[in-house]
């Protein structure tokens, strides 16, 4: 255990945890958009720098991504202190010059008083902000579907040869786990389109209703040793059916008793 | 389009297989081929067994790589700080009216390629722009069209 302290209070962390997650445990409000906590940090969205010291540094400190920063015995944390939210302002003014349109950023943006960019709007700038959560949540996932592409301001979002990419399942990690929403995929009866191709859904044979896709369901039925009937039964059906069983329980366990 | 990737498994078989030979193994697809055909990045993403999309992001990350057929000689513009300076910008403008594309395409008979590059460390012979592996230093707007002669 190492003791720290974050904003004048005492925290107590493991070895080796990332600053972030001990803000995070402390109800901290940090903001953050390339973390997830499923994979690795990656220091990409900046937003979650605070400012680190210790008493024998002589009054010097210095600003650090907290995602990547694993915490050391003695560490003064300040999240929110004033030159820390001038930092925050600056990205978060980027943000709004390169991705405008995103009611995500704007929102966040507005927490920390920036209500317009200062610097040139990007006016054919799409709601990317390339934190690399799809890609790495994807390679987390088994697909390696997607990766970032290119370099510099060229940098994209994009699978393979920008085709239809072969390995993916439309298990959708990707998109609901993206921060600005920037992923589109449709659902259409038993149809579902993303990254331009399409999959088939799977209906439940209780209630009609779509699961997963077949693609992923094989997936996770060959790689997680799931069988593949359970994908074909809906979660409120799933449901249903652990009601009726826990009533068995209850009915058998009564009779065992009297 | 079909590509002829007849060279690859020599190419794969001159390097070991494992993950860091990828680099390598696409360097040397470059230079057989002057750009890296998607076959060819299918057939080592499996040969190696590495995922497409990361042998593709690799292959699009560098400058070295191309994805699209190449010329036969490659002009090079430096547009680095110090050529910048001495008028890369009017020797990258000439050598474009002169070849009828703009940096970083080919022209259609597949003979040249005008890349613009950010200081090749060759200063002191600002502005240099290179032909294929030829550097050429202290060039002219008046000598372009004889350095675009030089390898016809």
């Amino acid at each position: 255990m190492v003791n720290i302290t974050i904003n004048g209070k005492t925290a107590q962390a493991k070895e080796g945890e990332m600053l972030l997650s001990v803000i995070r445990r402390l109800k901290i409000d940090v903001p953050a958009l390339c973390h997830h906590e499923a994979v690795e940090p990656l220091g990409a969205c900046r937003l979650c720098m605070v400012e680190i010291t210790k008493t024998e540094w002589d009054g010097w400190s210095k600003f650090v991504t907290s995602c990547l920063y694993p915490v050391e015995p003695d560490l003064i944390v300040s999240t929110h202190s004033d030159q820390v939210n001038e930092i925050r302002r600056t990205i978060m003014d980027l943000y709004l010059a390169r991705h405008p349109n995103s009611p995500e950023i704007r929102k966040l943006a507005e927490e920390y008083g920036v209500l317009k960019t200062s610097y040139e709007v990007q006016v054919d700038g799409d709601n990317c902000i390339l934190c690399g959560i799809c890609t790495r949540i994807c390679d987390a996932m088994g697909f390696h579907a997607i990766s970032l592409v290119g370099r510099g301001h060229g940098k994209t979002v994009a699978p393979p040869l920008n085709e239809a990419p072969p390995d993916c399942t439309g298990c959708l990690s990707c998109a609901l786990n993206c921060p600005t929403n920037f992923i589109e995929f449709s659902d259409q009866d038993d149809k579902r389109t993303i990254w331009n191709k399409e999959f088939e859904m799977l209906a439940c044979v209780k209630c009609g209703a779509t699961t997963i896709t077949r693609e992923f369901a094989e997936h996770l039925s060959k790689n997680r040793d799931i069988p593949f009937e359970y994908f074909e039964t809906c979660d409120s059906c799933h449901r249903k059916e652990t009601s009726l069983t826990m009533g068995r329980i209850a009915a058998w366990t009564k009779e065992a008793q009297s | 389009m079909k590509h002829d990737i007849g060279k690859l498994p020599e190419i794969l078989d001159r390097h070991p297989k494992s993950q860091e030979s990828l680099i390598a193994i696409l360097q040397d697809i470059q230079k057989e081929y002057n750009y890296i055909p998607c076959e060819a990045l299918t057939e080592t993403a499996t040969a190696l067994s590495i995922p497409l999309s990361k042998v593709f992001a690799i292959s699009t990350f560098y400058n070295a790589f191309s994805l699209t057929p190449r010329g036969e000689t490659i002009i090079r513009v430096c547009t680095g700080t110090a050529c910048h300076i001495r008028g890369a910008e009017l020797i990258k403008d000439q050598i474009e009216t002169a070849l009828g594309i703009k940096a970083g395409e080919t022209t259609p008979d597949g003979k040249f390629t005008i890349e613009v590059v950010a200081c090749v460390g060759a200063c002191a012979m600002a502005p240099v722009v290179i032909n294929n592996e030829k550097y050429h230093g202290s060039v002219k707007v008046s000598g372009v069209k004889k350095l675009l002669k030089v390898k016809k």
